[in-house]
């Protein structure tokens, strides 16, 4: 297995994930409590400011990132033989990588 | 007091099985090895281990009642009948209660669990400040019964690459000992291979079952929080009530 994301960097990644998120999550009860965005044309805006956009694709890649090395270190444990474990494996980073690209397109056609 | 123990003979069963037994409790059975002594004084098939039997050595670690815990200092008046007994979870069996710990030693000896001084032994003692002293608070009581590391589920996954909380332990009785010449290279060995610290999920049975009351997991999180290169933090380790299998 890699060490790129493994060990001591995997703990920086989750976290560093788990601040930013808690730390956003807590921005946006906040600034909904303050701001109420109660029509969809105010929320399009918001949402299409491009430091909006930037922070929940920050946010988004955070979570992601939690998640691959929480899932993966699941699978690690409890996927036997190494065979299923690398098809489990490829599974998850392609269904997050998906899931990236899925966001950037959503975040992408808010601007437009 | 109705007991259901784990029975292995290697040369006759294919695998463990319980066996119940029934035994009238006198006076002076206190702890459950008592009980275990007078069942083994009937049926001297039944293979344990113990020695101090007053919660020092360590010997007598096994699962109660689906919890890891040492015998000699199990109250009778607290356990849940049938008391279920069976050997330490996720070691290999020898026989009955014993198991094999060869490999929870091997992963010991790994962290080099003595002092490597840097220099020769002064004419008196290494001297320490209190402060220095008190870091060591709460990881050299570590009897090593192996409770924690074999209640530990990323031990049981991975038992050749991770070290386990007892080992882990011992790594930072050292890591932190003002007196250790080899605090960079101890960290270095754990930093090197992603199982051997980094592995721990902090899961907490550790110190969830620990007979004296002690927290691996945060021995743990030191260790990284030192790799990653913060800040010690000032005393020992936390040290709280030990809670015995019921």
């Amino acid at each position: 297995m890699s060490k790129r994301f493994t060990g001591l960097k995997a703990w920086w990644v989750q976290r560093v994930s788990a601040v930013y998120m808690l730390c956003f999550v807590l921005f946006l009860l906040v600034s909904f409590a303050l701001h109420p965005l109660q029509t969809y044309p105010r929320w399009h805006a918001w949402m299409a400011r491009p430091s909006t956009s930037a922070a929940f694709m920050v946010f988004f890649v955070a979570l992601l990132g939690h998640m691959w090395v929480g899932l993966r270190d699941v699978l690690l444990d409890y996927a036997r033989p190494a065979g299923l474990r690398r098809v489990l494996l490829a599974a998850v980073a392609f269904g997050l990588l998906g899931l990236v690209l899925w966001l950037l397109w959503i975040l992408l056609r808010l601007q437009a | 007091m109705k007991l259901s123990i784990s029975r292995y003979n290697p040369e006759r069963d294919v695998k463990p099985y319980l066996q119940d037994y029934e035994i009238e409790l006198i006076p002076t059975d206190h702890m459950l090895l008592d009980v275990l002594l007078r069942l083994k004084a009937q049926d001297n098939t039944l293979s344990f281990r113990k020695s101090c039997r007053e919660g020092v050595c360590g010997s007598d670690a096994m699962n109660i009642n689906g919890r890891n815990g040492l015998a000699c200092i199990t109250r009778t008046s607290e356990l849940r009948e049938p008391v279920v007994i069976r050997p330490l979870p996720g070691f290999p069996i020898i026989r009955d209660l014993f198991v094999d710990m060869t490999q929870f030693f091997n992963q010991y000896h790994s962290v080099t669990p003595y002092l490597v001084a840097p220099e020769p032994p002064p004419a008196r003692e290494r001297l320490q400040s209190p402060a220095e002293r008190d870091k060591l608070n709460g990881a050299y009581e570590c009897i090593l019964c192996a409770c924690c590391t074999s209640q530990c589920p990323s031990y049981w996954w991975n038992p050749d690459k991770f070290v386990g909380p007892a080992g882990l332990i011992q790594a930072y009785r050292f890591i932190f000992d003002s007196r250790d010449g080899a605090t960079q290279q101890r960290l270095d060995d754990l930093d090197s291979d992603p199982y051997r610290l980094f592995r721990c999920r902090t899961i907490m049975n550790c110190a969830e079952v620990c007979p004296k009351g002690l927290e691996p997991v945060q021995a743990i999180e030191r260790i990284r929080l030192k790799i990653a290169g913060m800040r010690d933090q000032v005393g020992g380790l936390d040290v709280h009530p030990p809670k015995s299998p019921r």
